[in-house]
């Protein structure tokens, strides 16, 4: 180790020498584009992760057997049809043919099959990607382009999980060959961007993969790097060394704004903020109190003072984009009288003390709490913000019912279906339910999931939100905007609302 | 010198092993890794995280976990990082070199400026340019580290566009985090070296030397600085320890893919495997510097050989 030291400083003295002349930015090829991506997921085995930032990597390497467009409209991927058959407990799969993996080989309903064994067994047990797979019982070959999933029960969301994460298509020759172990770091799919090179926690190199089966990419070269501060990747974007980053800052907004070269690109996130009230104990043990709380914060304020804007309001926990959505369900309106009225009828007295649990280190959602204390201040609440460590609070505060009368949940809802949310939030018994003990909502959450009748399963789920709203179980905040900064030189890109960054139509400008 | 050597290694060794039982403890005592690993999953239940556990063997004792590492540490073999199971041992031989890069280059810049500030402000104590040297250090030492990496990118990053604003790659990416790290340091030695070289000064065989006539050159550079190395090597010595915490701060501005960086990645994601091994191979540094301060001592100084 030490020789490698002497190497990189003796190098780096060699280089200062006689690099005099050379120039001091590198000049981006033709066609080439670099993305800012915030961490490494440390592999690129679609089974071994859950972060957002390997969705915009990996989305561009490997395919699922369903695809979600930039709209988050769900189409066929690597299958060109399915058929849900048996009540919706078993799904057939017509494969795309002609389609093979970067290194050769053939995609077929082997490799599908082998893909769902590997994440249903050992392998994938290590991994935290199995949890969303459970439904399928087993995977059947019916002939080469042919593949039956079965179900212990039916699943609505397995259609929209299998266009991404986990359910990537992964070739079995080169596994059976190489190992895990290397594949974590080769890794070989079937989508518009074959790997090049990987350096951990610096950057990953692609490159274009001309028989795509959706049509080669525009670009020929796509680079990652991976920076941690999102300051730093700001200025690498106004230095002209990075082309696009995710989840800029509302802070810096301005600093890109200002740039004219860059600009700033946000579309509808696929993530929740609200406050939950503890329904067990308390003052907000009282539906009413709960309402009047909701009626007392002004959210459109806070959503266009301390949000730039760049968030919209919701009814349920949930965005406009997710499967189950009402948009006639309106928020409760901000009417601080109202909320008085409703208190004093409750008999809560004036000076009545509530705590709000948040989540430490994330700026916005703090001064989002601060507000909202304010605003109870108004109607006679005395509210305190109490910030906890993420994993303390994730770990023991929620699950264990430790909180105070309200506490902050944020969801990702990387689904865009609403039941991945609201069983996992309202169902007696989930981790995420510490206090509520409901038959009626636990039976319509149950009653929906068999459901394969689409319109049918929306009504029942867009009747879970309102009940919930009548209910009062949470004070719903904003769903917060995907924010881009991209270099104006970017043609084509489009952000999609599940955060997957989708390169394969994009192309750079001279 | 060889039992003394053997000493200091024991104790080397005995604090090493104290400082990693100690982080190893702390780390898990603040959160699961596997709830960290499956932060973005909605429907993990507790018996997958159970599995998940199982599979990173961190549902094994504390100290059958600790015993593990250990064992590592003697055949270099540090397992693998929870998150994503590249091996620990491949991460540190990319990062270590990386930090040890901008270690070296900074270090060399603080002492190559503030050995001829240092002098010229003891030899013109009281005037104009020892004045204007002590300000100078005083500027230095306030600024926070990182809001002069802020500045400096902002500056020659952005507005000129001259130096990459992060990462590490050809030689220009050194510049600004070796600056940034080196004029901290300078601000500190200026001083240390003004106050020992002002000692050395009024000592007698100082007069000596002038007057037997020699240069003022080779008065302060051979026989004043040479006196003046024992403490300076001791201080370099110390400051080489704050220097590798205080990278931590610099590697997260310029994105450098140092240990600072493999550290506070590994906190972050209660990375136990990555984080030991980062603090242990950073203790042991400090330690080996330590040592070579000692050993230098007598190479500088013959009086302490004898000793």
């Amino acid at each position: 180790m030490l020789k490698s030291v002497f190497k990189t400083t003796a190098a780096s003295a060699l280089v200062a020498l006689a690099g005099l002349a050379a120039t001091a930015s590198p000049s981006l090829a033709d066609g080439k584009m670099t993305v800012a991506i915030a961490l490494d997921p440390g592999s690129w085995d679609p089974i071994d992760t859950f972060l957002v930032a390997w969705g915009a990597v990996g989305s561009n390497i490997f395919d699922g057997l369903t695809y979600r467009d930039e709209n988050a409209k769900l189409g066929p991927g690597l299958a060109t049809s399915w058929d849900v058959l048996d009540d919706g407990k078993r799904i057939r799969f017509s494969l795309r043919e002609g389609v093979t993996f970067h290194d050769g080989e053939p995609f077929n309903a082997d490799a599908v099959k082998y893909t769902f064994d590997r994440l249903l067994g050992d392998e994938g047990a290590k991994g935290p990607q199995r949890a969303n797979y459970t439904s399928i019982e087993s995977v059947e070959v019916i002939d080469e382009n042919t593949v039956d999933f079965h179900l212990t029960a039916p699943d609505p969301v397995l259609l929209t999980k299998l266009a991404g994460y986990g359910a990537m298509i992964v070739p079995p020759k080169y596994l059976e060959e190489n190992g895990d172990e290397y594949f974590n770091t080769h890794p070989v799919g079937t989508g518009p961007f074959k790997f090049v090179s990987y350096n951990p926690k610096v950057d990953l190199d692609l490159e274009a993969n001309p028989d795509y089966w959706g049509g080669a990419p525009k670009l020929s070269e796509l680079q990652y790097r991976f920076i941690a501060e999102s300051a730093t990747a700001v200025a690498e974007l106004q230095a002209g060394r990075v082309d696009l980053m995710e989840d800029l800052p509302i802070s810096m907004i301005p600093v890109v704004e200002g740039d004219s070269k860059l600009e700033v690109l946000s579309t509808t996130g696929p993530t929740v903020y609200g406050l939950r009230y503890n329904t067990r104990d308390g003052i907000t043990k009282d539906a009413n109190v709960r309402k009047a709380l909701t009626m007392a914060v002004d959210r459109a304020t806070i959503i266009s003072s301390l949000l730039g804007g760049e968030a919209s309001e919701i009814a349920s926990f949930q965005s406009a984009l997710s499967f189950g959505d009402d948009p006639d369900l309106k928020p409760l309106p901000y009417d601080p009288e109202g909320a008085k009225k409703l208190l004093e009828e409750a008999g809560v007295a004036p000076g009545a003390e509530v705590q709000i649990d948040i989540r430490a280190g994330n700026s916005t959602m703090n001064e989002v709490a601060q507000a909202i204390a304010a605003y109870l201040q108004v109607v006679g609440i005395k509210a305190t913000v109490k910030p906890y460590e993420s994993s303390v609070f994730l770990n023991d505060i929620v699950p264990q019912g430790k909180t105070g009368a309200m506490f902050q949940q944020s969801w990702g809802g990387w689904t865009l279906d609403y039941d991945n949310t609201a069983y996992l939030l309202y169902h007696t018994g989930e981790k995420w339910n510490p206090y509520g003990n409901d038959t009626t909502l636990d039976a319509m959450l149950e009653e929906q999931r068999p459901m394969t009748d689409v319109a049918e399963r929306e009504k029942k789920l867009q009747a879970i939100a309102g009940y919930i709203a009548d209910q009062a179980l949470e004070m719903p905040l904003y769903a917060l905007n995907s924010i881009y900064g991209i270099n104006k030189r970017v043609e084509g890109f489009v952000p999609a609302p599940d955060n997957r960054i989708k390169l394969n139509n994009v192309s750079i400008a001279e | 010198m060889a039992g003394f050597i053997i000493k200091r290694l024991l104790q080397a060794i005995f604090a090493t092993l104290a400082v990693t039982l100690l982080v190893s403890f702390a780390i898990r005592l603040t959160g699961d890794p596997a709830l960290m690993l499956t932060q973005g999953a909605g429907s993990i239940t507790e018996a997958d995280l159970e599995r998940i556990r199982e599979a990173l063997g961190v549902n094994r004792p504390f100290f059958v976990q600790y015993f593990e590492f250990l064992k590592g540490m003697v055949t270099f073999d540090f397992g693998r990082s929870f998150l994503g199971g590249t091996p620990v041992s491949r991460l540190i031989a990319t990062a270590l070199p990386a930090t040890l890069a901008l270690a070296f280059w900074s270090m060399l810049i603080s002492v190559v400026i503030s050995i001829p500030l240092g002098i010229k402000a003891a030899t013109s104590r009281g005037r104009f340019a020892d004045q204007i040297i002590r300000v100078l250090s005083l500027v230095g030492l306030s600024f926070p580290n990182f809001w002069l990496a802020i500045m400096l990118v902002l500056v020659f990053g952005i507005t000129w566009n001259l130096l990459p604003p992060s990462g590490m790659s050809d030689w220009t990416s050194y510049i600004m985090p070796s600056v940034t790290m080196g004029v901290i340091l300078t601000a500190v030695n200026v001083r240390l070296v003004r106050t020992t070289m002002l000692e050395t000064l009024n000592s007698q065989y100082i007069m000596v030397a002038r007057a037997k006539g020699l240069s003022e050159t080779r008065v302060l550079y051979k026989h004043a600085l040479r006196n003046c190395a024992i403490p300076l090597v001791t201080y370099l010595g110390l400051q080489f320890g704050g220097l590798l915490g205080g990278i931590v701060v610099v590697e997260r501005v310029f994105n450098w893919p140092g240990m600072g960086t493999l550290a506070f990645d590994a906190v972050s994601a209660r990375d136990y495997p990555v984080l030991q091994a980062t603090i242990m191979v950073l203790s042991l540094m400090i330690i080996a510097v330590n040592l070579l301060v000692d050993i230098a001592y007598g190479l500088i100084d013959p009086r302490i050989r004898t000793e």
